[in-house]
């Protein structure tokens, strides 16, 4: 995407150029929120918890901004080929950010609420979803950034381990809630964490996918390699 | 979490129809094999292989001097009328190497019409211009011909505007009409296949967008190869697009392929407004 000769319309560079450059912001704003309510959550911390709802209004902007450029190029420079599957794939990737960071303002929102009791739920499968999440959702970024279908394939086939790891939460979180019925509050929000963290995971794949399209033209299959276990937990 | 599997596919569908020709499966109506063009001594036409397929609009598209032309003035022995123009290789049609010698250069045309640039009708009635090609290649009656008229200017849509003034000349038309009236000279002699030659670059949009439907509906009984310089016109109107470049065929493929993933970073490159 980025490794093409220039326009013959410089003003055409320019406002391709401006577009990627929206969408890269709003790429490091929704890992900010991303890592905030993870921190949150895990660290019990109440200064982190009120940053991603704060940053969730800058994302909206960029989306909205970002969208009307790409309307704006669609309508007046008709674009084709490359171009036209940069726009299309930017205007995608926006809806996907902005449905990251409502995830996140909303895994900010219920941290405080998930406080252990008595030390019986731990933070580490949490822990560890929360790590491989973050680590697909930069990866997509990076993709994105560098037009590197190879980095936007291996997101896309890392997907698994995430839905296998929620699932496995799932799983804990109804036990303890079956044995005490009064964790059932702070697990319920838990789970509500654990679900808004496995749907970062799935827009990180979105993500993915949409970068591939834009660099390569071809389409990743509609099946992606799932866990098998993953499928159960509804 | 299915919905999420369904979350990861809803472009895969577009994918396949990019994918596939658009014109796959119909037979070739014209096909030109290893075909090499010179004018005098300059070698305008390097190695071409490419099917028309019929009843379908093929688009050929490139920067000036890539060959686009010369390749449609070869698919009726245009450049016939030229001294020093000669090609080698073939062109198949109907199972004739229409390059070879001793062919019938009126019958080939009157099977292979053309539309130029810029409107050229004669400077003869509405009526005449579309009577002046059938009375070369028939003998009809007056009231057939009448009918042959009409029905020539009612399939171009332009019967409505000149049925009172028949008789008038030609050259009073608007652009977009002469145009129209072309068109409907060249398949009042019932071609087999149309060649246009930039037919709309000297029209307003709307007579454009006529031509452009009139495209649309005349693909459904003829074969027809549409030279344009305009990419738009190409995306909106051909099953198949060819992109020319220093007189080579660089890529064909189906109009959606080549517009959203064409193969060949040349045909990127000019498609998308970066050539040098």
């Amino acid at each position: 995407m980025g490794n093409e000769p220039a326009h013959t319309v410089t003003r055409y560079d320019q406002e391709l150029d401006r577009l990627r450059g929206l969408v890269a912001r709003m790429g490091g704003l929704v890992e900010r929120q991303t890592a905030r309510a993870i921190a949150a959550v895990v660290d019990q911390d109440e200064e982190a918890a009120l940053e991603p709802p704060e940053l969730d209004v800058e994302v909206d902007a960029l989306e909205r901004e970002a969208e009307s450029l790409a309307i704006r190029i669609l309508a007046l420079r008709a674009p084709m080929a490359v171009d036209l599957r940069v726009i299309i794939a930017v205007l995608k990737i926006t809806g996907d950010f902005e449905r990251i960071g409502d995830y996140a303002s909303s895994i900010a929102r219920r941290a405080l609420k998930v406080e252990p009791l008595d030390g019986a739920l731990s933070f580490g499968a949490l822990r560890n979803m929360a790590r491989l999440v973050q680590e697909n959702l930069h990866s997509a970024i990076e993709a994105m950034v560098n037009n590197d279908s190879e980095c936007a394939m291996q997101v896309w086939g890392s997907d698994t381990a995430i839905d296998e790891l929620y699932t496995a939460m799932f799983r804990e979180l109804v036990t303890y809630m079956m044995e005490d019925p009064r964790k059932i509050g702070p697990c319920i929000h838990l789970l509500f964490v654990a679900k808004n963290l496995e749907r970062i995971g799935d827009h990180a794949t979105n993500i993915a996918e949409r970068v591939y399209y834009a660099v390569t033209g071809e389409m990743l299959p509609a099946l992606r390699p799932r866990g098998g276990a993953a499928k159960k937990s509804g | 979490m299915n919905e999420n599997t369904m979350q990861a596919m809803p472009s895969a569908d577009v994918a396949a129809e990019a994918s596939a020709s658009a014109v796959s499966g119909r037979p070739i109506a014209i096909q030109v094999n290893n075909l090499d063009f010179y004018y005098g001594k300059t070698h305008a036409l390097h190695n071409i292989t490419l099917g028309f397929p019929e009843r379908s609009v093929t688009g050929m598209i490139g920067p000036s001097g890539c060959g686009k032309s010369t390749l449609l003035r070869v698919l009726n022995r245009m450049y016939d009328l030229y001294p020093g123009q000669r090609a080698t290789g073939e062109v198949l049609f109907s199972g004739q190497n229409i390059l070879g010698s001793g062919l019938d250069l009126n019958a080939l045309r009157s099977r292979v019409g053309m539309v130029f640039q810029k409107p050229t009708p004669f400077p003869m009635s509405i009526y005449d211009n579309i009577a002046f090609g059938i009375r070369l290649h028939e003998r009809v009656s007056r009231s057939e011909m009448d009918g042959r008229v009409e029905d020539a200017l009612r399939r171009v849509a332009l019967w409505p505007e000149v049925k009172d003034r028949l008789q008038a000349s030609a050259t009073a038309l608007s652009g977009g009409q002469q145009q129209r009236l072309c068109i409907a000279r060249t398949i009042a002699v019932r071609p087999e296949v149309i060649l246009l030659d930039e037919p709309t670059s000297a029209l307003d949009p709307v007579s454009t967008a006529r031509i452009e439907e009139l495209l649309d509906e005349l693909k459904t009984e003829f074969t027809i190869a549409i030279v344009t310089h305009n990419m738009q016109q190409a995306a909106r109107c051909a099953d198949q697009v060819a992109f020319f470049y220093l007189g080579e065929l660089v890529e064909v493929d189906s109009t959606a392929r080549m517009f959203t993933a064409p193969r060949e970073s040349r045909t990127q490159d000019y498609i998308t407004g970066r050539f040098g």
